[in-house]
């Protein structure tokens, strides 16, 4: 009986997988996604061709016709001296051969005047603060240094800041920031979007009035088991597929050293890899029942997004729960949101990415998971095996505890 | 003992007993007709003989053993017909035969063989939303027997096809019979249950109100009409022997009576008047009549 029941699950997984990427609107959809991460991954190079226009260099020229800084400019990257005239400087901006240039002079009452000129206000509104405190400390420090004072009171006048951050919490924290949200987003519409596929695919079935030839072909829980793994795995498929190209496209078509300054890998272990996989395959298992049993409760294609409306909330209180507590990783609330069932999939991976989370942490958090599943399947099996048969109008809640009740 | 047999089965739903204290023996190979107007409790039963829905009390036993679905070889064709709309046809045909146990080598030549019977060889490629609804029948019918079942269940087999397709599940559910197969039909079609049942069993809220052999059953009825097809107008004969006309057409009288004798009586005076009478038939009640008698008019026309 195992091995028929085994060779069942294996017959729905097969026949669903087959159903989904048979589908028109399932390659559309993976072709138009994958086509987009790959333009994605061209913004870049694609503003670059269109700022390239602009300034070949980001050379600034200082024009000190008064020698107000008396020769002395601030040692700043792309600063450069120039004696040269201002027509033939505002050409070169014009040309785009220099990105600035400053004009410095003297006011009525002797203060110095610092003339910032830019091809177009628009791309600059005005001076750089850093560069305008690198000319005030070197206005400065060529007084000071006039008034021949020792190199102690020059110090005092002058200081040399160290400035250094630490943190009071005892837990390192590690990780990007932003590789964390776009995982977090990323786990979150898999398992939203592969989980909903689940009612819709059952819905289907109901409507297309084939469930009770489906259903005394085989156990319900079959079909529920089967069908719900299939669609998991043809989602995993895809966002293998997805994650492939972006890592090629980011490879291939993004400046390495941007590359490393938007995407700091060093954290994405192997480890962690397997964990957001488990936490993948757990959190869409869990939802997909939830899923599955809204899909069982309605007859018709148009009842469906309402009847899935309060798990909708429910993934999206989960996946809220877990990103606006990213802030405070080590906080109370995100240590709740990583064991949370509904929001566990989204957190736990995160912080086991910012090396935070514990072994037991995550053995707790899985555990939870499990148990939560096997309720929920429990539930969910026992409300579609008798809810399936059920034609007409949409289902109450109370309607559900009393089929959840019926033998 | 062989076949199916059900014993005192009842099924309660929120409280109301849809289904009450049913029995019935199928125990040689044949077609059993489930009659009863909508809501009258056959779907349940049909839902509990396959295993689908649980009884509360009683016994469904197929050759001695309780009924659990994994252990027998049931086919179902249920009423409300359902295919997959965008999958091809030869698709979803192995994929339930592969549900019911069958190889992929088996299943294969089996769907080949229906299909040619049924004449749909040419849809197998295609996805079934293309197929007529008649088609989509047919292919529902051989998701039913694709597995060579033991006990088929057919819910209203014939509704919704034209005469010639009607006329081919007819031979195949007769030879389905040769071959040992035990069948259990519900039809709203009282012609149809008469062409081929041999037992019957009548429905009426839940409960069992006729049961048994259907020739016994219409023999045990007396003859409650006759038809007369004459080439002169006998209204004045039927006022004067008090009987009341079905229906008249063309000088083809349907006289109901409530005894035999009453015909015998007209037959004699009309052959005393020399009338030309083309046919004279003193005629048993229907399986209709039976059912409308049984369970009521309302009810029927509903």
């Amino acid at each position: 009986m195992q091995t028929r029941n085994f060779h069942d699950i294996l017959t729905v997984i097969k026949f669903t997988m087959r159903d989904i990427l048979g589908r028109k609107s399932f390659r559309i959809s993976t072709a138009i996604i994958t086509i987009l991460i790959i333009l994605g991954f061209n913004i870049p190079n694609f503003l670059n061709s269109f700022t390239n226009e602009g300034p070949s260099s980001d050379t600034i020229l200082v024009l000190d016709h008064d020698n107000v800084f008396e020769g002395k400019i601030p040692e700043y990257d792309d600063l450069e001296l120039s004696t040269e005239s201002t027509e033939a400087i505002e050409e070169k901006i014009m040309n785009d051969e220099i990105s600035a240039a400053i004009y410095i002079s003297r006011t009525d009452s002797g203060s110095p005047h610092l003339h910032y000129l830019v091809k177009n206000m628009v791309a600059a509104s005005e001076m750089p603060t850093k560069l305008l405190d690198a000319f005030i400390y070197q206005y400065t420090a060529n007084q000071v240094n006039k008034l021949n004072l020792t190199p102690t009171q020059t110090q005092q006048i002058l200081p040399s800041f160290r400035v250094t951050t630490s943190q009071v919490d005892t837990q390192e924290v590690g990780g990007n920031i932003f590789v964390m949200m776009i995982l977090s987003c990323i786990l979150f519409f898999a398992i939203y979007f592969c989980a909903y596929q689940v009612s819709i695919s059952i819905t289907v079935e109901k409507t297309s009035k084939i469930m009770e030839t489906l259903v005394t072909s085989t156990t319900p829980r079959t079909i529920i088991l089967g069908k719900t793994i299939g669609i998991g795995l043809v989602g995993l498929i895809q966002i293998l597929l997805f994650a492939i190209v972006a890592l090629i496209s980011a490879y291939t078509f993004l400046d390495p050293t941007l590359l490393n300054a938007m995407f700091d890998l060093s954290t994405f272990t192997p480890l962690l890899a397997i964990i957001m996989i488990v936490y993948f395959i757990l959190g869409y298992f869990m939802y997909a029942l939830l899923y599955a049993l809204t899909g069982s409760t309605v007859s018709k294609p148009e009842d469906v997004q309402s009847a899935n409306m309060p798990i909708a909330f429910i993934t999206m209180i989960g996946f809220y729960l877990s990103y606006f507590t990213l802030s405070d990783p080590t906080g109370d609330l995100n240590f709740i949101a990583a064991l949370l069932p509904i929001s566990s999939p989204f957190c736990m991976p995160l912080r086991v990415m910012m090396g935070i989370a514990s072994a037991w942490e995550v053995t707790l958090s899985i555990a939870i998971l499990i148990v939560a599943c096997v309720i929920i399947a429990h539930i969910a099996i026992k409300i579609y095996s008798n809810a399936i048969l059920n034609y007409g109008t949409k289902m109450s809640l109370g309607s559900l505890l009393k089929i959840y009740k019926e033998k | 003992m062989q076949g199916l047999i059900l014993k005192n089965v009842s099924k309660t739903f929120a409280g109301k007993k849809v289904v009450d204290k049913i029995s019935l023996e199928l125990t040689k190979p044949s077609v059993y007709g489930l009659l009863g107007t909508n809501g009258a409790g056959k779907t349940t039963t049909i839902r509990m003989i396959l295993g689908i829905l649980k009884k509360d009390s009683g016994e469904i036993t197929w050759n001695g053993q309780a009924v659990d679905r994994k252990s027998v070889n049931f086919g179902y064709l249920p009423e409300e017909r359902g295919v997959y709309p965008k999958i091809k046809i030869y698709d979803q045909l192995m994929y339930f035969a592969e549900l019911k146990g069958m190889d992929k080598v088996t299943a294969d030549k089996s769907i080949r063989k229906w299909a040619k019977v049924l004449k749909v060889e040419e849809y197998l490629e295609m996805p079934a939303e293309k197929l007529s609804k008649g088609n989509q029948q047919k292919i529902q019918f051989m998701t039913a027997i694709i597995h060579n079942p033991d006990l088929v269940v057919l819910d209203e087999p014939f509704s919704g096809l034209d005469p010639v397709n009607t006329e081919i599940l007819k031979n195949i559910i007769i030879d389905l019979v040769r071959h040992g197969k035990y069948i259990i039909m519900s039809a709203h079609q009282m012609p149809t249950i008469e062409e081929f049942c041999t037992d019957i069993l009548i429905l009426n809220r839940g409960k069992t109100v006729l049961q048994g052999n259907l020739k016994d059953i219409k023999a045990a009825y007396p003859a409650n009409r006759v038809v007369i097809d004459t080439t002169s107008d006998i209204t004045k004969y039927l006022k004067q022997a008090k009987l009341a006309v079905e229906n008249e057409k063309d000088h083809q009288y349907t006289i109901k009576i409530k005894h035999e004798n009453a015909a015998r009586e007209l037959l004699e005076q009309l052959v005393a008047d020399h009338i030309t009478i083309d046919r004279f038939e003193i005629m048993k009640p229907t399986l209709n009549d039976i059912f409308i008698e049984k369970v009521g008019a309302t009810n029927a026309n509903s």
